[in-house]
């Protein structure tokens, strides 16, 4: 990797380390799953990082409960949708242990609760405000919620990336599952918000980082399938000035083999750590294709 | 019984036991806390006013002292349409900044935590805060991504989590906006509590608030939270099908006081809106005053300054007579 784009983020980056091998989301806060999965991603396979990268990790595993799940933060009790980063950084690590396999069955296990008989019904007679298509299932921020775009995307990276060593007929199924649930849920613009297209009939727009997260939970399908969602995710990066969710849809383009111009070498680090991890991420040079999965294995 | 039949019946059953429930008349709302509470109404006709002075004036009205506190001012910054009227805006909260500093906070920090938008920072810009506000960036809390505790009494949850920030603040002023909402009714300065619960835990939107039931969540966040005050900015409201995609509706006020359920129930009138059928006040009743007859109205009159916000059929019913 080289130019300064890159460079100063991931200096900054290796400079953010907590001391028990976290990231916090700004500089000197507590550390937490989400920053620490990104800056490690930016950080894989760059000079210098392994010590970093074994601290984090080891963070990470002690993370893991019982259960299989991963907690969101440190003294945060309970895991959450972000066991799916943990998923997805072992196998980045090629770690595929018992304690993932935990982790990959929780994820199995876990189903957002508007699947469940009584939204089933409600739904069916039509007495939500919502217009959701609930018969699919996807994955929720915290267990016994409803699903959402952002978790289900990032769990089917999981899934997809896990799938070469711990195949099953299950989690085929909850990958096809989720990938509908993503498509169920776009929004009559052709992008993504949160997950909630429509309310009392009222049509929602999509969200630029929404739409760039969903595209990257949808890489390996093809092109023709995503042909309106990506002219949308374009028509965003190009408008947007969140640097985040130009991040999100350059990563999410590139997943899908597109190669939107690269930002400005001088473009300033942010103090946000997650931004620039994210923002190494989504550089041409940068590590985006860890998070690209080919689908299915 | 086919599954058909028996998905229709069970249905059928459900719509039945709920509509019964709907034509019951409701309970009486009980009294509330000991004694009056103090809601002020400044006329303010547009965001180029004087608002510091009408601030000033409506929290001497109040009696609200906070020399040396720790004060959070808790704007509610939700989505951005250039079309619409969906946050506090930028002058309502400098405003608030300068007066809080004036009146010898010790403290003043802006704090939110958007529901549905992870670039808290992007919103901002765009609802022009960070052009408004003197150093925007060093008093600004992400609340949704800061670090957080754990509380073991909030609406019967083990443990749940909130940002330092908050557990830190001496005195949390809900700086609302008033607006209809498609799911409450109304919110308002209750309501605008949803941004202090993180979405680093709870996501975005905070689904897990849904699940403990939006009214009971704006109750229970209203009974942990109780050294606070309201300033509503009701100067542009929002009508219709709020809380995002409403139309703006010129209301030419700032609504304040120390009950927020008072607070709350003077916006509901002034929008054309009976409280007392509105579900988050009649249960928040035992936190303050929804009843007329126990607010002390303070600067301009209720009648003066009522002008019906224009409610989605789903909330016809909440027309104040």
């Amino acid at each position: 990797m080289a130019g300064l784009y890159l460079e100063s983020r991931l200096e900054f980056l290796r400079a953010t380390q907590n001391a028990d091998g976290g990231w916090g989301y700004f500089p000197g806060k507590h550390s937490w799953m989400e920053p620490t999965t990104y800056a490690m991603l930016a950080l894989h396979g760059t000079p210098g990082s392994d010590a970093l990268l074994d601290r984090a990790w080891r963070l990470v595993r002690s993370w893991q409960l019982p259960d299989g799940s991963v907690r969101p933060g440190a003294g945060i009790e309970g895991g959450t949708w972000v066991t799916a980063h943990a998923v997805t950084l072992a196998c980045l690590r090629g770690v595929h242990d018992s304690n993932v396999s935990r982790s990959v069955d929780w994820m199995l296990h876990v189903v957002g609760a508007e699947h469940n008989p009584a939204m089933r019904a409600a739904s069916y007679f039509h007495m939500l405000k919502t217009k959701l298509d609930v018969s699919h299932q996807g994955w929720p921020w915290r267990n016994g919620n409803a699903s959402w775009i952002e978790p289900t995307a990032h769990t089917l990276v999981a899934l997809k990336k896990v799938s070469k060593n711990y195949r099953s007929a299950e989690l085929e199924h909850r990958v096809r599952e989720g990938e509908d649930l993503l498509f169920s849920r776009r929004c009559s613009d052709g992008g993504w918000n949160c997950g909630n297209p429509n309310v009392l009939n009222f049509d929602l727009p999509s969200y630029p980082e929404t739409t760039g997260v969903a595209l990257i939970g949808l890489e390996g399908r093809s092109v023709r399938e995503l042909a309106q969602p990506l002219e949308v995710a374009r028509r965003f990066r190009t408008e947007t000035k969140s640097s985040l969710a130009k991040a999100w849809l350059s990563i999410g383009l590139r997943c899908h083999g597109e190669n939107p111009e690269p930002p400005s070498d001088t473009a300033r680090v942010s103090s946000d750590i997650m931004l620039a991890a994210l923002e190494t991420l989504a550089h041409p040079e940068g590590n985006y294709r860890l998070l690209k999965t080919e689908g299915l294995a | 019984m086919n599954r058909r039949k028996f998905l229709t019946l069970s249905g059928a059953a459900v719509a039945g036991t709920y509509a019964s429930m709907k034509l019951q008349k409701p309970p009486q709302i009980p009294d509330g806390p000991p004694g009056d509470s103090v809601v002020a109404i400044l006329r303010a006709r547009s965001y180029s006013d004087d608002l510091v002075s009408r601030m000033l004036e409506g929290i001497r009205q109040c009696g609200l002292d906070v020399r040396g506190k720790r004060v959070l001012l808790k704007p509610n910054l939700v989505e951005f349409d250039s079309a619409t009227v969906i946050n506090t805006d930028a002058t309502v909260i400098a405003a608030a900044l300068e007066v809080f500093q004036h009146l010898g906070a010790a403290e003043v920090k802006i704090g939110e935590g958007p529901g549905h938008r992870r670039d808290t920072l992007d919103l901002a810009d765009d609802a022009r805060y960070r052009a408004t506000i003197p150093k925007f960036e060093n008093i600004f809390t992400d609340l949704n991504r800061d670090d957080v505790s754990p509380v073991f009494d909030f609406a019967n949850e083990s443990r749940f989590y909130f940002p330092n920030t908050v557990l830190g603040a001496d005195l949390i002023v809900s700086l609302a906006k008033m607006k209809t909402h498609h799911w409450a009714g109304a919110t308002l300065s209750m309501k605008n509590f949803f941004g202090i619960v993180p979405g680093s835990l709870y996501g975005w939107p905070k689904n897990k608030l849904h699940y403990i039931g939006i009214q009971e969540s704006v109750v229970a966040l209203n009974r942990k939270f109780r050294n606070t005050f309201a300033i509503v900015d009701g100067i542009i409201g929002m009508e219709g099908n709020g809380p995002i995609q409403g139309t703006p509706k010129p209301t030419g006020v700032l609504v304040m006081g120390r009950d927020l359920v008072a607070v709350d129930s003077t916006c509901c009138r002034i929008m054309g809106i009976d409280p007392e059928k509105v579900d988050y006040l009649r249960m928040a009743a035992g936190l303050g005053h929804v009843h007329g007859s126990r607010i002390q109205q303070r600067g301009e009159s209720v009648a003066s300054v009522r002008t019906n916000f224009a409610l989605i059929d789903e909330f016809q019913g909440l027309r104040l007579a």
